[in-house]
């Protein structure tokens, strides 16, 4: 009990309380930008973060990702433009939702069910983080090897996009990860002589560089949005009581498999939200009434992308692992802050993960009354002008990406990283596997090598052990999934017209 | 941007054959087979097949189709030559904020970014001259970020 009263006691100091409600209201404008994503809101955030205390600054960060996340279905239901790839999924059916006349539900169920998703995720954390933690201690270089393997493979089995340009995405990734000198031998790798270059690259101007700066490329050379007529809203929550009713049983399967996928590594909010989406489909009484603008999808795909959230970060705080590149950057926070992932965390840190956790229910309930202001709000907000938002935001990353270190070389990266990530975005390479790649690059070669010098060279060992041998299965199956979603497919297809 | 995959498999290709190539060559640790050699080798080849792949065509049938753009929607101000601006920009605050400073670099490169995204200048050179004064009083004055003074130095 303790531990737990002195976590509430963190969360209600001052600060932290206005890096709370600060945050929630940058995470809630910035997502329903078009364009503007959960990851890109938080990763502009982290310079801010240098300056506060440790629970204020992952405040911001989870409270930021959480409102972002919602925040993304307001234009989707309203203009058919995702705000974020989380949303994604059930935009088509959203604003079917908004032209039948019904936007409030569209949003109403947005607002509601993720608000509970977040919640039920969280819940899920409490229980599973401490338990697994029990487990983790026994963990060897593995073990974590292929849990770090088994994160990236899960980062490649994104929808809609080839698996081997995924591959190939996260590849690239990982040779960037090699270049500096941070690595077993400390050998300086791929440095052409720049001496910048020998600390490695650093994930945030990366991040930046890939999530925001092609966005600003993108804006460049695509028109502008439908400006979003002006209306009133009615109630927003009046009929979401008897959606929770009506849809109960696929609000809990929407939770529980957005849970699951949340816990993976690798695989994070918008993959929960294009799985429950199918499956509501698929699972559905009425299939045909999909993509009409039918509330079933939306109920089990917006509780699934709010709780994976929440999931997410159970192999972040405990392998430093992340479940999606939100958690990424926030893996990022929690080292400079001192909070470095691993399971002892859970035993010396406790009164912190409670922190954490109250965080995490208090962000998911403001969002219900702060969601119903932005909603009404948005008319005005999204009449903002792109070409205002986007030189700011052009700014916000030079300064952003400048303050991590004071060095003017992060800005030249953030530009390179712009070009990279727009020229693969156009030609159908994941960005976001990419991203991870960077970001467990030096975790994945540390476990290998040492791995292999325990083991004289031979890849039996990572075999042995009964945790490893399950984690490499998963890996492998990870691999092999879309080869066999490919043979199905052609099967199917082969039968179909006999 | 966007080229066959063809090109973008060769370029792969070509990009793991460097990497196994100059990562061979790096120093090993003497007493120790694994050295700093090992990871970037495997990368290097797994991207020569995953390179291959990709221009023989395979995994394409994954691939969701483009949304078709709406023609009528106008098109905007620069066409596909505007997306070298943005980094353009970047390159220039690299280079020019230390001499130039942060007010006046910050004021170009947003009036810049502002026009070439059609805005006219009764909006866009209010926005460039409010949009960096607030990131520095944010920046500079609340988180402590040493942002160059240059020509103009903030008056606070």
């Amino acid at each position: 009990m303790e531990p737990f009263l002195e976590g509430l006691r963190l969360v209600l100091a001052t600060d932290v309380l206005i890096a709370i409600l600060a945050s929630a209201v940058y995470g809630l404008v910035v997502g329903s930008l078009p364009g503007l994503s959960a990851t890109m809101a938080t990763a502009l955030l982290v310079p801010v973060t240098f300056w506060l205390s440790p629970i204020a600054a992952i405040a911001t960060i989870i409270t930021a990702s959480a409102m972002a996340i919602f925040s993304g279905d307001i234009p989707g239901a309203l203009l058919r433009i995702p705000g974020t790839p989380a949303s994604a999924a059930y935009t088509d059916e959203a604003y079917a939702l908004t032209r039948k006349g019904q936007a409030e539900l569209a949003l109403g169920a947005g607002l509601w069910f993720s608000a509970i998703g977040g919640i039920v995720g969280t819940i899920s954390l409490m229980l599973l983080a401490p338990a697994l933690a029990e487990i983790a201690l026994s963990f060897s270089t593995y073990e974590y090897f292929w849990l770090a393997l088994l994160g990236l493979m899960c980062a490649t089995l994104v929808a809609r996009s080839s698996p081997i340009k995924a591959i190939a995405s996260m590849l690239l990734g990982l040779l960037i990860a090699c270049i500096g000198m941070e690595n077993p031998a400390g050998t300086p790798r791929f440095t052409f002589g720049i001496p910048d270059l020998l600390g490695g690259i650093e994930p945030i101007p990366a991040l930046v560089g890939v999530f925001a700066v092609s966005e600003v490329m993108r804006a460049m050379a695509e028109a502008e949005p439908p400006k979003l007529p002006r209306r009133r809203f009615g109630s927003i929550l009046a009929n979401q009581w008897f959606l929770t009713k009506k849809y109960q049983f696929q609000m809990w399967r929407g939770n529980f498999v957005g849970i699951i996928i949340g816990v993976l590594p690798g695989a994070g909010a918008d993959m929960a939200a294009w799985v429950s989406y199918a499956m509501a489909k698929k699972f559905s009484k009425e299939p045909e009434k999909f993509g009409t603008g039918h509330p079933e999808g939306l109920v089990e795909a917006g509780a699934s992308n709010n709780a994976s959230l929440a999931s997410g970060w159970v192999p972040s705080l405990l392998f430093g692992i992340p479940g999606d590149t939100i958690t990424a950057i926030a893996i990022g926070v929690l080292y400079m802050k001192g909070l470095n992932p691993g399971p002892t965390l859970f035993t010396e840190r406790a009164s912190s993960m409670y922190a954490l956790y109250i965080i995490f229910i208090l962000a998911n309930i403001i969002m219900i009354p702060l969601g119903i202001m932005m909603i009404r709000a948005a008319s005005t907000v999204l009449r903002a002008p792109r070409s205002a938002v986007m030189p700011v935001i052009l700014l916000l990353c030079a300064v952003g990406s400048f303050a991590t270190g004071n060095n003017l070389f992060a800005v030249l990266l953030v530009a390179l990283f712009g070009v990279l990530g727009f020229v693969m975005e156009k030609n159908g390479y994941p960005v976001a596997a990419l991203v991870l790649g960077i970001v467990m690059g030096s975790m994945l070669e540390q476990n290998f090598v040492t791995s292999l010098i325990k083991s004289d060279g031979d890849v039996l060992p990572f075999f042995e052990r009964p945790v490893s041998s399950f984690l490499a299965a998963l890996t492998f199956s990870a691999l092999l999934w879309p080869l066999l979603a490919w043979i199905w497919m052609r099967l199917s297809r082969r039968r179909s017209p006999a | 941007m966007q080229v066959t995959d063809r090109i973008t498999g060769g370029v792969l290709v070509a990009l793991g054959a460097a990497a196994a190539w100059f990562g061979s060559r790096l120093p090993a640790v003497p007493g120790q087979d694994i050295g700093p050699a090992a990871f970037p080798m495997l990368i290097g080849f797994g991207l020569i097949c995953c390179g291959a792949l990709i221009a023989l065509g395979v995994g394409q049938s994954f691939e969701a189709p483009e949304p078709a753009e709406p023609s009528s929607a106008p098109k905007p101000r620069l066409g596909a030559v505007g997306v070298i601006i943005p980094p353009a920009l970047l390159l220039f605050y690299a280079y020019a904020s230390e001499t130039l400073g942060f007010l006046l670099t910050a004021f170009i490169m947003v009036l810049v970014a502002g026009l070439a995204l059609g805005s006219r200048l009764s909006i866009a050179i209010p926005v460039a001259i409010g949009g960096p004064i607030l990131v520095h009083l944010a920046f500079a004055k609340l988180l402590r970020v040493p942002l160059p003074q240059g020509l103009i130095p903030a008056p606070w």
